[in-house]
């Protein structure tokens, strides 16, 4: 499909949710890098009933090749659900949920928040973040706070949401790797059955972000200015989040050591400390640490599902090969933590 | 050693890339530029991995023939070391020690279990090393 039917359908969804006038069109719209599951598009309206200043968006869509069959509905819903949330995330404006549209897929399209998206398997970016660390602690602060108000939200408001206990969700990834897997792995295999032997006492559901890292944020003058990247949220136990932050992947590790910070943000016992003032609930480490090994086991499945389609012909991204390299890292996060 | 996609499918995908650029009218978007430098990366591990894959190779077959030739004779340990030996490769090698490990789930030889799983583990780091470009040292870890 051309650039000029994507920036019509863009513009027209945005006409159809009151977003833009009859007068707007299309300044730029333009493929970023970023977004392996979803592909984003920078989208600039002119549109004079709303000011003479380009208005900045982002178009969200769900690729017929992506890494990860969520529902970009249900993401388009939470967004919705936490606009009147003490959550920085962009407002929403229209889904259109059919497969075949000139972006390849359902699409949404939402405001582009200022900042910027910090890459923690970059020297530089984490150390912006060990600056801020050692002096005002504000992306600390708030990246531990956005946490709290997202583990707080009343689940009344999202309708609709996936819905995954301990097991079903060790199954669900597992039965990816299964399906998906073109080479056996006895780390994925023995951790799988490791967490099937302990699972932990079940705590009251909450919304789980699902990808909760420095990454999915956009820093703006040492603020958190939005959480973004919902595709994995459901509502759950909250301690994947703790875990999945955790993995020294989540910190900047790729082959080489990355930041010693937890999550390249905060020193784990500070951390701790606040999330528990802030929401009344103390971190265990120790099921964290179990939470952690399946986060570690999650990415192997959605960077498995890459490399599936990648090696069928279904994606000429090449990152997706690109991520096999990423394997390495993750077993050793696993062996390190169950403790081999 | 357990990683999907061989050598001779990444390079073929790293000429793909640099042909889709080649032919890209216009100066490059940010996803065109994202594709090219992803390629570049893969070259760089893909030949460290090439470097140190016979090493590693051999030396997780020969660490994990020891420990299991430590536990003593058994029919089915026997088996397992004889298939674990003949791997050609990280595949072979990944679904001869995934059964042996799946067999001694039920509990008849947590030593030697754990000894295995100390072996897969001592290969993540060896691993890893040898990404970031150290030699794999045919001793280490013992």
């Amino acid at each position: 499909m051309s650039a000029a039917a994507r920036a019509d359908a863009a513009l027209e969804l945005m006409r159809a949710a009151g977003a833009a006038g009859s007068a707007a069109r299309v300044e730029s719209l333009v493929q970023m890098e970023g977004g392996w599951s979803r592909h984003t598009y920078a989208l600039d309206l002119l549109d004079p009933e709303r000011g003479s200043a380009p208005r900045r968006y982002i178009v969200r869509v769900r690729p017929q090749d992506s890494v990860l069959d969520t529902d970009l509905g249900q993401e388009f819903r939470i967004f919705a659900a936490l606009a009147e949330e003490p959550i920085p995330v962009p407002a929403v404006h229209g889904y259109e949920p059919s497969e075949d549209t000139p972006f390849g897929g359902p699409f949404f399209v939402m405001d582009r928040l200022p900042g910027d998206a910090v890459n923690v398997w970059r020297g530089r970016d984490r150390e912006l973040l060990e600056r801020n660390w050692a002096g005002s602690r504000s992306i600390a602060e708030d990246f531990v706070a956005d946490l709290a108000a997202i583990h707080a939200v009343d689940l009344g408001r999202l309708d609709g949401v996936l819905a995954r206990d301990y097991r079903a969700t060790v199954e669900h990834w597992r039965g990816i790797y299964e399906d998906v897997r073109l080479v056996r792995d006895p780390v994925v295999e023995e951790a799988y059955a490791w967490l099937l032997d302990h699972e932990p006492e079940p705590i009251a559901p909450t919304l789980v972000h699902g990808d909760y890292r420095i990454g999915n944020c956009l820093v703006d003058d040492g603020r958190l200015s939005a959480v973004l990247d919902w595709e994995l949220a459901s509502i759950g136990d909250r301690r994947f989040d703790f875990g999945y932050m955790s993995l020294d992947y989540s910190a900047g590790r790729f082959v080489a050591p990355g930041s010693p910070l937890l999550g390249a943000v905060a020193e784990e016992e500070w951390f701790d400390r606040r999330y528990e003032a802030l929401s009344g609930m103390a971190i265990d480490r120790s099921v964290a640490n179990l939470y952690a090994v399946l986060g570690a086991l999650m990415l192997f499945s959605i960077m498995g599902t890459g490399i599936h389609l990648y090696a069928r012909g279904e994606t000429p991204d090449i990152r997706t090969a690109w991520s096999r390299f990423v394997f390495p890292g993750l077993r050793r996060d696993i062996a390190t933590l169950i403790g081999w | 050693m357990f990683n999907p996609l061989g050598a001779d499918e990444l390079i073929a995908g790293m000429g793909r890339t640099m042909r889709a650029a080649a032919r890209a009218e216009g100066p490059l978007d940010d996803f065109a530029r994202g594709q090219l430098l992803s390629g570049a990366s893969i070259a760089g591990l893909l030949a460290a991995e090439l470097a140190s894959r016979e090493a590693l190779l051999r030396r997780t077959r020969r660490r994990l023939g020891e420990e299991i030739a430590a536990a003593g004779a058994d029919p089915t340990l026997d088996a397992a070391a004889g298939r674990i030996a003949a791997a050609d490769d990280g595949d072979q090698l990944g679904a001869a020690l995934g059964d042996l490990l799946a067999e001694l789930r039920d509990g008849r030889d947590p030593e030697l279990r754990g000894r295995l799983l100390a072996v897969l583990r001592e290969m993540t780091e060896l691993e890893l090393a040898a990404l970031a470009g150290e030699r794999v040292p045919p001793e280490a870890g013992r």
